[in-house]
């Protein structure tokens, strides 16, 4: 019996200091990954919007979205928004700027783990641009009878993109019109 | 001159995925490009380096009946280590390779080198049996990410590499493809053997 | 659709669409090492199973009761692979005692699953996945299933595979090409076949 307790001893100890070892790297590295998140955000807000402040605003279900004002005049440039949605194989997250008619300025894939080759394909210029200059109702994919042109072998990742900015949009009409 | 002669084993005469095969699941898994690979390939090689190195310091104090438990906690305190650091660092590559970083733990060819090498020898040498498999691995992962890239994509860790008229080979990239490349290549691997 | 139908889809993905070993290249090593005789892989299967229902189980309320609760999400890794390898430790010695005969069927491949990435695979995919509609994520009950049906898909093509290859022992071909070389060719078929699957609408 004595020979099992200092069998769990030693297991335990070795936890014990693998844990704090842990912790110590984890107090290092998890500043700098949200640091790292937070000023990506930034730079891909203003990637989609020039030269605009941004002001924060929350939409019904809790999710933010940035007023995007022009830094020269001050007049409201239009938006930005995340859109996320599930693909294929993983979470699609999007970052969309629209203009004050909610017509699509730019869109920015920012996370996916789509399949290589297929899905995570939604990341190149050539399919991006598409959704350029697009209202909500024109944010129907191919397949389903629209004009937004499916990537080869991943309708279901073009689809769930599509589908999530034109849900966003509706949410954001939503939370804008309560706001005046 | 053991120190060099445990370094090169681990290259080609048992190297770990040709001839040992060991650690598969990584290696079809995230050699669709070959940026992947090479990243994969380093991350587990730190980590076969440390807890290598570790083990063979401990063995003197690890009780024979409870020593894989505690082979796999020292390991998994590395992967976690290096699952923080690149999620941090390049977060990029941390986001491809997702769920095969912490899964590092599970890979057949550390867990196997501390029970077959580090448990039974000193430091220095498994240090270099650590930087030998590591190495091998490392490099057997971007020959068939090599492969897979150039007939997939058409392009070489990104960079074009086939002419333009080259239409890419989808199927390479795809899950697949991954097998039937793996399985040639362990063919060849097994001509060559036959010749000797 | 009720919960029922989203059971339904759940296990469609695991066994087909999203198969384990081929298309997320878990549970690799004992696919390609254990698939050689037909009963020796039905008995790794059930073994894979069983541990694999067992681990999402305990690992869901690990991560939910503990490490959430006490933001310490960053043992996740050790905390789940030591789960594991206890309670692969724990299934050997009840089975043993209490069920000679499945035993001696399943006795030698339980430490083997240890080591089954596919096994700590489905606890950390577990923890990340999100039901069908995009928000909610899984509870207790769906974990569990989960883990059961990604177990049900992985035997699936391990029996498949052994069916082939039992079929192929006696198949004229060049010498290089025998055993793992094959089977990898193999398996790329099979993925390629399971490929139809994909895009399947539920």
């Amino acid at each position: 019996m004595k020979y099992y307790i200092k069998l769990s001893l030693i297991l335990l100890i070795f936890c014990a200091v693998a844990s704090g070892i842990l912790a110590y790297v984890n107090s290092l590295t998890e500043p700098v990954i949200k640091d790292r998140k937070a000023k990506e955000e930034v730079a891909t807000r203003s990637e989609l919007i020039p030269d605009a402040d941004f002001m924060e605003g929350k939409m019904a279900d809790g999710t933010a979205y940035f007023v995007a004002t022009s830094k020269a005049t001050g007049d409201t440039l239009g938006y930005t928004f995340i859109a996320a949605k599930t693909g294929y194989s993983s979470k699609v997250q999007t970052m969309v700027g629209v203009d004050k008619n909610m017509t699509v300025l730019k869109i920015k894939v920012i996370d996916q783990a789509e399949t290589p080759g297929l899905g995570a394909n939604c990341t190149q210029d050539w399919f991006l641009k598409q959704f350029e200059n697009r209202q909500a109702t024109d944010l129907v994919v191919d397949k389903d009878g629209g004009t937004v042109k499916s990537m080869a072998g991943a309708t279901i990742t073009t689809r769930c993109i599509a589908t999530s900015i034109a849900e966003q949009i509706a949410m954001l009409k939503v939370a804008i019109g309560g706001a005046e | 001159m053991s120190f060099v002669k445990e370094l090169s084993k681990g290259i080609i005469k048992e190297n770990p995925i040709f001839v040992i095969v060991l650690g598969m699941c990584p290696t079809l898994a995230v050699t669709s490009s070959v940026q992947n690979g090479i990243g994969m390939g380093l991350a587990a090689t730190f980590v076969l380096i440390c807890s290598n190195i570790i083990i063979s310091l401990i063995k003197n104090i690890t009780p024979e009946k409870i020593r894989i438990p505690i082979y796999i906690t020292v390991i998994a305190a590395f992967v976690s280590i290096v699952d923080m650091a690149m999620a941090a660092y390049v977060p990029g590559l941390h986001k491809s390779l997702g769920l095969f970083i912490p899964l590092i733990v599970v890979n057949c060819i550390i867990l196997g080198r501390a029970e077959a090498f580090a448990s039974k020898n000193n430091m220095l040498a498994s240090l270099a049996d650590g930087i030998g498999m590591g190495l091998g691995f490392t490099l057997s992962l971007v020959v068939v990410a090599a492969i897979r890239e150039i007939l997939g994509a058409g392009t070489f860790a990104g960079i074009a590499v086939m002419p333009k008229t080259y239409e890419p080979m989808l199927v390479a990239i795809l899950a697949p493809g991954a097998f039937i490349t793996l399985g040639f290549l362990m063919a060849l691997m097994n001509m060559m053997k036959e010749k000797k | 659709m009720g919960y029922i139908g989203e059971l339904f889809v759940m296990a469609m993905t695991a066994i087909f669409i999203q198969n384990f070993v081929l298309s997320r290249f878990l549970g690799l090593c004992p696919y390609l090492g254990v698939s050689k005789k037909l009963d020796s892989a039905f008995g790794m299967g059930m073994a894979v199973i069983f541990v694999m229902t067992l681990a999402s189980a305990f690992t869901f309320l690990i991560y939910k009761y503990l490490l959430i609760p006490y933001n310490m999400i960053y043992l996740q890794t050790i905390a789940f692979i030591l789960t594991i390898a206890a309670l692969v430790q724990f299934v050997e010695m009840v089975i043993q005692k209490n069920a000679p005969a499945l035993y001696k069927s399943l006795g030698v491949y339980l430490p083997l699953i240890t080591t089954n990435c596919a096994v700590l695979g489905v606890a950390i995919l577990n923890t990340k996945a999100i039901r069908t509609d995009g928000i909610t994520a899984y509870n207790f009950l769906d974990a569990v299933l989960n883990g059961f049906f990604s177990g049900v898909g992985f035997t699936f093509v391990l029996l498949a595979m052994a069916g082939i290859r039992e079929r192929l022992e006696f198949v004229d071909m060049p010498k290089s090409m025998r055993g793992m070389p094959i089977g990898l060719i193999l398996a790329g078929i099979m993925a390629l076949a399971f490929y139809g699957f994909m895009g399947f609408k539920i």
